[in-house]
């Protein structure tokens, strides 16, 4: 069996600082981190490697080289192959141009299905499972809570998957895309100590655009259809406060507040 | 005259009727109808609120089979030519949105929380980094604009009723699903403080009668929150933390009761529609973020506000 895991380097968020003064989030010197739910469809994968040893696991991201080092702990926990889809030209491409190029290069690739997180911590699109799956015509979940390992055979599966007001059962045809949630609490093992050094290297492979062939002005920011136009902090200050006591006049003011807003 | 298209989503009528304001927001004066598409359900909701609506009768398409929903968007969009497409970002909005963009080449936002006008452009406004900035987004390159909405951000207040048009459409792309529903059932509640839609919290000037918070709270239907200083000091569980190294809420109401506000618990609140603060200092940084702050006790502030809203209910 053969599983591709495509995953996501972001910054760790919640080392973010807000600089309060100037209005503006301190992003420098933040560290890199599996996107958690990635590392959650990760760790899926290689527990059903661990129960069969002919699984094959393929990670692919698309990122810049630099991130090699953060693919090289991933490979030692277990994965067979990374590919790391890396090309000055794909900087500043939006997700409809991302999905593109990973599906280019998922074309030419077999396997039995794709695991993804549902949504990343950074962007938070949730656009790029969808998307290749789109383009690869093959059917997609979101927040797949649990895989039913007895259930996957070698033309379906079958999934438990948080809806946010039900939990639904659902038969998926495979090839598919299973986007798993962070509910699904599947955990990545640690790199075992004889792993710790072992050179990894000639597992990786650099995919650049010499072999996808994109035109210039189908990736980056000229092939996006969507572009930033501008980012801003959220304002904290903008509220006109009102001031008041604890007293009869100070309580009316609160319930009025409160009454108005149909919390009472 | 500029068409928009609204997905409804059956399983959340509402998000998908304050859709409307949203269009309202992007063609504000000019002139523009809406087109709602609804899959084996032909609801009175819509009537009088959308100019047209497309119903498409089929037991074939189920409402998880997002393939042919696309493969029925896809076939509408030749024939009406959208300016703009909008998907709420429900569970399955979410999955789908991304493959109508794909399908149709149109640049697609998602979880817009805001509509802004910029140099003749519709700016969508989306939160990214978990809430902690926002992000201006136009289209690009192509004449449609598709997003997908954030629920429970826009509110629709219908000023005229409309006709609406009845179409009923009968798709000629349909394929045989690649996914089957087995089995669903509702999700027990689960009481997180983030799913309650009031919190009120407590901090340091509480530490003597915290419990004295959950009077309150029953009152208002709400649950408790704690800073990290009650956490610490083993009198609220950690389950209940809000701030950075607890949980992000965002509440409708948060009533904070004696709490300080540093900057992590801050860090905490997203989203807060309203804030009611209650300290003896009337300075304390959680005043800034404040609607209302109430300068006094916090435990006495309960006690009043509980024989307000009881005296008021009779």
């Amino acid at each position: 069996m053969k599983i591709i895991c495509l995953i996501k380097f972001i910054p760790d968020v919640d080392n973010f600082t807000y600089d309060y003064e100037k209005n503006v989030l301190v992003r420098e010197n933040v560290k890199l981190i599996l996107n958690p739910e990635d590392a959650c469809a990760l760790a899926f994968a290689l527990r059903i490697k661990e129960k069969n040893i002919e699984t094959f696991i393929e990670i692919i991201s698309m990122a810049p080289q630099s991130t090699i080092p953060l693919i090289e702990d991933l490979l030692r926990r277990g994965v067979d192959k990374a590919t790391l889809i890396s090309d000055k030209l794909y900087v500043g491409s939006d997700t409809y141009v991302t999905s593109r190029i990973i599906a280019k290069y998922l074309r030419e690739e077999e396997y039995d299905f794709i695991l993804t997180g549902s949504h990343s911590l950074d962007g938070d699109t949730a656009h790029i499972p969808s998307q290749i799956a789109e383009i690869l015509q093959i059917s997609q979940l979101s927040n797949i809570v649990k895989v039913y390992e007895d259930s996957l055979e070698k033309d379906s599966v079958i999934v438990l998957v948080d809806c946010e007001k039900t939990l639904s059962k659902y038969e998926m045809v495979l090839p598919s895309v299973l986007s798993i949630g962070k509910e699904s609490k599947y955990k990545l093992p640690f790199v075992k100590y004889k792993d710790l050094e072992l050179n990894v290297r000639d597992r990786i492979s650099v995919i650049t655009n010499e072999e996808l062939k994109f035109l210039h002005d189908e990736v980056g920011t000229y092939g996006s259809l969507t572009k930033v136009n501008r980012t801003f902090a959220r304002k904290l200050n903008k509220k006109e406060k009102v001031v008041v006591s604890n007293d009869d006049e100070g309580i009316d003011a609160v319930y009025k507040f409160l009454k108005d807003k149909g919390f009472v | 005259m500029k068409r928009s298209l609204i997905y409804f989503d059956e399983e959340d009528f509402q998000n998908s009727i304050d859709l409307l304001e949203v269009v309202n927001q992007i063609y504000k004066d000019s002139e523009y109808e809406t087109y709602a598409i609804c899959f084996n359900h032909n609801d009175g909701v819509i009537d009088g609120k959308f100019d047209y609506l497309i119903t498409i009768q089929n037991g074939e398409i189920k409402n998880y089979d997002v393939q042919n929903i696309t493969n029925c968007i896809e076939e509408l969009h030749h024939i009406y030519d959208f300016d703009s497409i909008l998907i709420p970002a429900t569970y399955l909005g979410r999955m789908l949105a991304p493959r109508v963009s794909m399908r149709l080449k149109i640049g697609l936002v998602a979880d817009v929380t805001a509509i802004e006008h910029n140099n003749g452009q519709v700016e969508m406004v989306r939160p990214a980094f978990s809430g902690k900035i926002f992000a201006g987004i136009v289209n690009w390159n192509c004449k449609t604009i598709m997003m997908s909405v954030r629920p429970n951000v826009f509110v629709y207040e219908p000023d005229v009723i409309k006709k609406t048009e009845k179409i009923k459409f009968k798709p000629t792309t349909l394929e045989p699903s690649k996914i089957k529903l087995l089995e669903t059932k509702e999700k027990e509640k689960i009481k997180d403080i983030r799913e309650s839609e009031i919190l009120v919290s407590g901090g340091g000037g509480v530490i003597g009668d915290f419990k004295h918070l959950y009077l309150l709270a029953h009152e208002l239907s709400g649950m408790v929150s704690a800073s990290r200083s009650l956490v610490d000091s083993g009198i609220a569980s950690r389950s209940i933390q809000v701030g950075q190294s607890g949980k992000t809420v965002s509440p409708k109401l948060y009533i904070a009761l004696g709490i300080y506000g540093s900057l992590q618990h801050i860090e905490g609140l997203k989203n807060v529609e309203n804030i009611i603060c209650v300290n003896t200092n009337k300075d304390a940084p959680i005043c800034s973020l404040a609607d209302i702050v109430v300068e006094g006790d916090a435990i006495e502030f309960i006690d009043k506000l509980i024989e307000k809203i009881i005296k008021n209910r009779i």
